[in-house]
């Protein structure tokens, strides 16, 4: 019923439709050219497979794209459609996720086989880059293609330093993206998702699709690769609002977590996912970057946050936080195991609301911050080989942290070291 | 004329002692109901200290934001304050049977005015128990904001806003009490426009050149080049 009501706000063209192998909904800002390129590519597929493509009326206003489309040839849809409206008060974040929810809930009403969203703008793309994200869903009986991109080392942090390197060590498979944005979801596993959000599993509105990706996906055996799609553009940063982003991706992550408890620990190692493609090294730009801002913002944090990081936090790591308050800019590093378990004990106190988790999640700010202070002091001369290792070295910080992480899940009040 | 003075002091004397002696049963019930009020008193904080314990009192009230209670508690463990308060009720509750045993209109009377005071009472401790709530919640999540956006006056700002709540909060509990409501309302004005007043200095000094550069900028000088930063988040 929620999915039938789901696809039926969208545009009259697509109620025509009454069937559809493939899905491909297109959240990104895309030029109608590059529409029409993606159209073209997808039209290569072998088999001829039915296709759906949904793009926003702003992208390419004109009709006259998408019925050239179905003219030309009639196994593929281009049709205008725009996501559910959220109220005024939804941010960025949450209409992003409302959209994903929106057009699997399409899938499932055509009976795809598979869904693509293209949710970002690349630059320097790899040559038919979209069939790369749906022909492991309908030929290679993929269930999530997850997207990987030429990495630029100051591209993606919260997902380089958190995100990626978290689930790896949970779910034991090493995927850069897991949380997309662009990606491609087979039908068992977009129907499995649209199942637990109806059964509430997942939040309101499909508010943890994203987050819940990966476990959901690995923790019921189903089959994941990740595709090379180019360079991905990614948006401006808005300093004041890093905690209200750290809240809304981090929070839904640490639910995951939670819900998926039985499954991450009986995860021991992790093992590469198959790559369907290598990614090309991009030029980095090497030169000194201004990290005093972020390093002030740690020490202010240390200086006024210490109350609540001691709710969090057991001694130990607060006293070796406090030591790098006496560091200069120069000499700022954050160790990778001090980081990593930071982190867990950030998820941890999330599990057991030891304090408000919105609180919580805002007042890990200042800490990132000072990791990516540290992290760029580190980087900010050296090449692109240099950041793989710099990331897979923090990886593996998880994986062998994640001893402690299970023993401070298992017993928060008697393992406190 | 002697025995006129005789008669006199003796009735004074027998009546004296006849009302000692009427009172003497009601000493007696007041010293026993504080005996058996202390007793029970006593047990009853042995039970709600074990199992206020077990419950893991006083880690639930830091984690609930209201650790500053342990600060004005017996070696700071609120686990013996609601103890001792709850063993301080039943020893009152004790002495007010007692006192009504003397059967007397007054202490009548006075139970039955401490008795009327209690309704206000219990509404004060839940004004101070929600405000105390409210006031480490808002002055938290205006720290955590200031300090994520860089504000040297960060703590200053969290402590203002907890004492503008606690303040508010205290003078709600009075007047809810009805003690000395006219002196309650004038301090809470006084000491209200204070903080505000401080804050208000302590903010617009420590802000003096965010608004120099913002006139700066509205008098149509350019503003400080900004460095572009390489940082992506997600």
């Amino acid at each position: 019923m929620e999915v039938d009501s789901v696809a039926q706000q969208s545009s009259p063209s697509i109620e025509q439709i009454d069937r559809a192998d493939l899905v491909v909904g297109i959240l990104a800002d895309l030029s109608q050219d590059i529409v029409a390129s993606v159209c073209e590519d997808l039209l290569t597929i072998p088999g001829s497979p039915r296709i759906v493509v949904l793009h926003s009326p702003r992208i390419s206003d004109s009709a006259s794209a998408g019925s050239e489309f179905s003219m030309q040839d009639p196994s593929l849809f281009l049709i205008p459609w725009s996501p559910q409206a959220q109220s005024s008060l939804a941010t960025p974040v949450e209409d992003s996720l409302a959209a994903y929810h929106s057009i699997f809930a399409i899938a499932e009403r055509l009976g795809a086989r598979g869904c693509s969203v293209i949710a970002s703008q690349l630059e320097d793309a790899a040559s038919k880059w979209v069939c790369r994200l749906t022909e492991p869903l309908l030929e290679m009986s993929f269930d999530f293609v997850a997207p990987c991109y030429a990495r630029r080392k100051f591209e993606g942090l919260l997902n380089n330093s958190i995100i990626s390197p978290l689930m790896r060590s949970l779910y034991g498979k090493r995927i850069q993206n897991p949380m997309g944005p662009d990606l491609g979801v087979s039908q068992r596993l977009f129907r499995q998702l649209l199942t637990a959000d109806q059964n509430g599993k997942l939040g309101t509105r499909g508010m943890h699709l994203l987050a819940s990706l990966v476990p959901e996906g690995l923790c019921t055996n189903l089959q994941a690769c990740q595709a090379y799609l180019g360079t991905r553009i990614y948006p401006p940063v808005d300093w004041t609002h890093v905690s209200s982003l750290i809240a809304e991706i981090l929070g839904p992550v640490f639910l995951t977590m939670e819900r998926n408890a039985a499954c991450w620990q009986r995860t021991r190692f992790s093992s590469p996912v198959k790559a369907l493609n290598e990614p090309r090294p991009v030029p980095q730009t090497t030169g000194t970057v201004e990290i005093g801002r972020m390093v002030n913002s740690f020490q202010l944090g240390i200086r006024d946050l210490q109350e609540i990081w001691g709710l969090v936090l057991p001694p130990a790591s607060l006293l070796e936080i406090k030591k790098l308050s006496r560091l200069t800019p120069e000499q700022f590093h954050i160790p990778d195991e001090l980081w990593v378990r930071i982190i867990y004990d950030f998820a941890l106190a999330h599990r057991l609301r030891t304090i408000s988790r919105d609180h919580l999640l805002r007042s890990l700010t200042p800490l990132y911050l000072g990791w990516v202070a540290s992290y760029a002091r580190e980087l900010e001369t050296t090449e692109a080989t240099a950041v793989e290792q710099r990331l897979e070295h923090l990886s593996l910080a998880y994986e062998a942290e994640k001893p402690y992480l299970v023993s401070r899940w298992r017993w928060p009040d008697r393992f406190n070291p | 004329m002697w025995d006129q003075v005789k008669n006199a002091l003796h009735q004074s004397t027998t009546g004296f002692v006849t009302r000692l002696a009427s009172l003497l049963p009601g000493f007696v019930a007041l010293i026993v109901a504080l005996l058996i009020s202390l007793v029970l008193a006593w047990i009853v904080a042995v039970v709600v200290r074990r199992l206020l314990a077990s419950m893991r009192f006083d880690e639930r009230l830091a984690r609930w934001g209201l650790s500053s209670t342990a600060e004005w508690s017996p070696w700071r463990r609120p686990t013996l304050l609601v103890s001792r308060v709850v063993a301080g009720v039943i020893i009152a509750s004790g002495f007010l049977i007692g006192i009504a045993a003397f059967d007397s209109d007054m202490t009548s009377s006075l139970v039955r005015s401490i008795f009327a005071y209690v309704p206000n009472l219990m509404g004060a401790i839940l004004v101070l128990l929600v405000g105390t709530f409210v006031a480490r919640f808002v002055s938290r999540s205006v720290l955590i904001g200031a300090v994520n956006l860089n504000l040297g006056y960060a703590r200053l700002l969290g402590v203002g806003i907890k004492w503008l709540v606690m303040v508010l909060t205290i003078a709600m509990a009075l007047v809810h009490l009805r003690i000395a409501v006219g002196i309650v309302e004038l301090a809470f004005g006084i000491l209200f426009g204070g903080i505000v007043f401080t804050l208000a200095l302590a903010v617009g000094l420590g802000s003096k050149e965010l608004v120099t550069k913002s006139l700066e900028r509205d008098a149509g000088k350019p503003p400080a080049e900004t460095v572009e930063e390489p940082f992506c988040h997600l």
